[in-house]
């Protein structure tokens, strides 16, 4: 498959998500609204999507858990991406006890596995999204931090900066010309993967009961609370599932390279 | 074994690349492809080797010993690659695998493509290297070598497999005269030894070594061919006449001035890098509208002197003084391969403005100074890598002059352009010292050049390598 494919496919992925949420507000339901006498019922009549084992409606939970999901994920990536790669550049144009400060602290980060490292944070405030954001933005902006540095490191290290500096520029200069047509193209790849990884560190969080919680509607923790109705329903436990599919692989497929 | 070129054409999108080119190879006598870039020359080896770039076709008669070779399908042409022609690597440090040891690159050839077994291939590449001068060297990996013995590495692979055809395309091209000299003979013995040889270059002094037979190509058209060195010596051509012209040995030598002020000074300069003495105590003062050289082979440390006087590296030992009225970017350079020395994703007319912003400088000051350097306005829209390499060069010139510098540093500055480039630039470079009365730093490992241009040669020797 072409790279203009998968980028079409990837975004027709990311549309169809995008097109749920929007669809909650139109349809006009309460998520947290019962009916217990509704209770998992199949697609169809009143329920597009059919409902969940307290008689809530499906597309409005789903659509309110997109709304959520998207929300976090790319807030938490964007404060990672401009974190990590402030302070990449930082690195590589500062050198010295500052890089040296700073790949100690990305290794330390990288020596715990994230969602653990997410769970310690969010353990400050059971509930709240904001540790939340925090553990992931944590977890997430080493990355950034390596590749902007490392590809930063290469073009100073080039003829080219040299040249620069002799002609008198100063580091603005050299950060907007230089550095930034090369590290830009990087972190916007890197966003969209990391924004894949913190809509599934969301989920799979909710979903052993770290951050958000019921009744909140997060596709994690939909699945939690639908997994002991799988043989009744399968469907409503599939559906939360398959959007975080879709969320992730569009993002991955729209922030495909051309291979090298 | 013979090779028969009839009417060879390649056209590609825009039309007619290669316009009918007929030659025949005979063992023992090279043939000689001449020409600069763009000329044709490389088109005309990958056609025969069949790795033309998507796009291009070949048409008319490739016969490789009796055998019509162009109608093949791509995996049969594949299946020639290696075993019946071959091509010679350019830059060979770059074509060896760094994780490799010598004798292992050339070994895995014979058990690869002859089958032969470990203990054979050993001893086959053994006595390989030992005739290429190369005993010892096996067991060390391409950076523990110098760059004329990865060359023969290169070679020592390239032949293994046992080709008869043996294309090298620009075998020189970075590498310093006394290396020149060496892979010259090193292809000269493979003809010799019987083989077929193509040679493609620009590089006048080594088809002088090689001998045989040679063509000159302008434009995809083949404008004279005819024996070494009688076409050489006896050019008829205007453009073979202007080629040969083109060898620093035969230029003019360069008016000197009156030394002026002193712009820098360095002395008691010691520096070394990485364990090795490049500088042991070395004094060197340049003045206003001198030229000074410094000449030596690769590795010899002839940029880091030219780097310490521009303040562009620190000295281990010893000062460096400027002249109280050389203004703080007084000093500028020209590098070796122009195209690393611009930011590769901006307009040079951006590039340029910046500058212009940057110092305040009068804003038709570009345009004033463009016709000067033989260079067309419409060429400020292009990226650094859609101009050629002297055009480049002359941008690069161009962004220091318009710093009015003090001193120019001209590092291996015309090294990797073609003869005629490089003369174009060097003259360019020439006036700019007589109508600014600049001083010009020349590091050229080329001697004829230095003793051409300069008032003034420094010749580095490397201390004990």
């Amino acid at each position: 498959m072409t790279l203009s494919r998968k980028r079409l496919l990837g975004g027709a992925m990311l549309a169809a998500v995008a097109g749920i949420a929007l669809l909650g507000p139109l349809h006009g339901v309460d998520p947290l609204r019962q009916n217990l006498s509704d209770a998992l019922l199949p697609p169809g009549g009143a329920y597009p999507l059919g409902t969940d084992h307290l008689g809530r409606d499906m597309l409005a939970r789903l659509a309110a858990g997109a709304r959520l999901s998207f929300g976090l994920a790319l807030l938490a990536a964007l404060l990672a991406a401009v974190a990590g790669t402030l302070l990449g550049l930082l690195a590589a144009l500062r050198g010295g006890w500052a890089e040296r400060m700073l790949l100690g602290l990305a290794d330390a980060v990288q020596a715990l596995p994230a969602l653990l490292l997410v769970v310690l944070v969010t353990a400050f405030a059971p509930g709240a999204f904001l540790p939340l954001y925090l553990g992931i933005t944590l977890a997430l902006w080493v990355e950034f931090f390596r590749i902007s540095r490392n590809a930063a490191a290469g073009v100073l290290a080039r003829p080219q900066v040299e040249a620069a500096r002799l002609l008198g520029f100063g580091t603005g200069h050299i950060l907007r010309r230089h550095l930034w047509p090369e590290v830009a193209p990087l972190v916007a790849t890197l966003f969209a993967f990391a924004a894949g990884t913190a809509v599934t560190t969301v989920a799979a969080l909710a979903f052993v009961g770290v951050g958000a919680r019921p009744p909140v509607p997060e596709w994690g923790s939909m699945m939690t609370e639908l997994l002991p109705y799988y043989a009744e329903a399968p469907l409503a436990l599939l559906l939360p599932a398959l959007l975080i599919f879709l969320t992730v692989l569009g993002l991955h497929l729209l922030a495909g390279r051309e291979r090298a | 074994m013979s090779l028969v070129v009839e009417n060879l054409r390649i056209t590609g999108p825009e039309g007619l690349l290669v316009h009918g080119v007929s030659f025949t190879l005979l063992p023992g006598e090279p043939l000689v492809l001449l020409g600069e870039t763009g000329s044709g020359k490389s088109l005309l080896a990958q056609a025969v080797m069949g790795n033309l770039p998507p796009g291009l076709h070949a048409g008319g008669r490739v016969v490789l010993d009796g055998q019509d070779i162009l109608p093949l399908p791509p995996r049969d042409r594949r299946a020639l690659w290696g075993r019946r022609i071959a091509m010679l690597p350019q830059e060979p440090w770059a074509a060896l695998d760094p994780t490799m040891r010598a004798a292992a690159q050339v070994e895995e050839v014979d058990r690869l493509v002859h089958r032969r077994s470990a203990h054979d291939a050993r001893q086959h590449t053994a006595a390989r290297l030992a005739r290429l001068g190369l005993d010892g060297a096996g067991r060390r990996y391409p950076f523990q070598l110098s760059g004329g013995m990865n060359q023969r590495v290169a070679l020592a692979a390239t032949e293994a497999a046992g080709a008869g055809l043996l294309i090298a395309d620009e075998p020189t091209k970075g590498l310093d005269a006394e290396l020149r000299d060496t892979a010259g003979a090193l292809l000269r013995a493979e003809a010799e030894a019987g083989r077929l040889l193509l040679v493609i270059t620009h590089d006048v002094a080594l088809a002088r070594l090689l001998g045989g037979q040679a063509m000159v190509m302008l434009s995809g058209q083949v404008v004279e061919a005819g024996h070494l060195p009688v076409l050489l010596d006896a050019p008829r051509h205007g453009y073979t006449r202007r080629l040969v012209a083109a060898e620093p040995a035969r230029w003019q030598a360069w008016p000197h001035r009156q030394p002026g002020r002193t712009v820098v000074k360095g002395r008691n300069l010691r520096k070394s890098l990485g364990g090795r003495e490049l500088l042991g105590g070395l004094d060197l003062e340049v003045a206003e509208g001198e030229v000074v050289a410094v000449s030596g082979r690769s590795g010899c440390g002839k940029t880091t002197l030219g780097n310490l006087l521009l303040g562009l590296a620190r000295t281990d030992w010893g000062s460096v003084k400027r002249g109280t009225w050389v203004a703080p970017l007084g000093m500028q350079k020209l590098y070796q391969d122009p195209l690393a020395a611009f930011a590769p994703h901006q307009a040079l007319g951006q590039g340029l403005a910046d500058l212009r912003q940057r110092h305040g400088l009068a804003a038709d000051a570009v345009r004033h100074l463009l016709p000067r350097l033989r260079l067309n306005q419409a060429l400020l829209v292009r990226r650094p890598s859609e101009v050629s390499g002297g055009e480049l060069q002359r941008f690069g010139l161009l962004r220091a002059l318009l710093l009015n510098p003090a001193m120019l540093f001209a590092d291996e500055a015309t090294s990797r352009l073609d003869p005629l480039t490089q003369q174009d630039v060097m003259m360019l470079l020439g006036e700019c010292v007589q109508e600014r009365n600049m001083a010009l730093l020349v590091v050229t490992h080329e001697a004829a050049l230095a003793e051409k241009v300069a008032s003034r040669v420094i010749s580095l020797r490397t201390a004990a390598a």
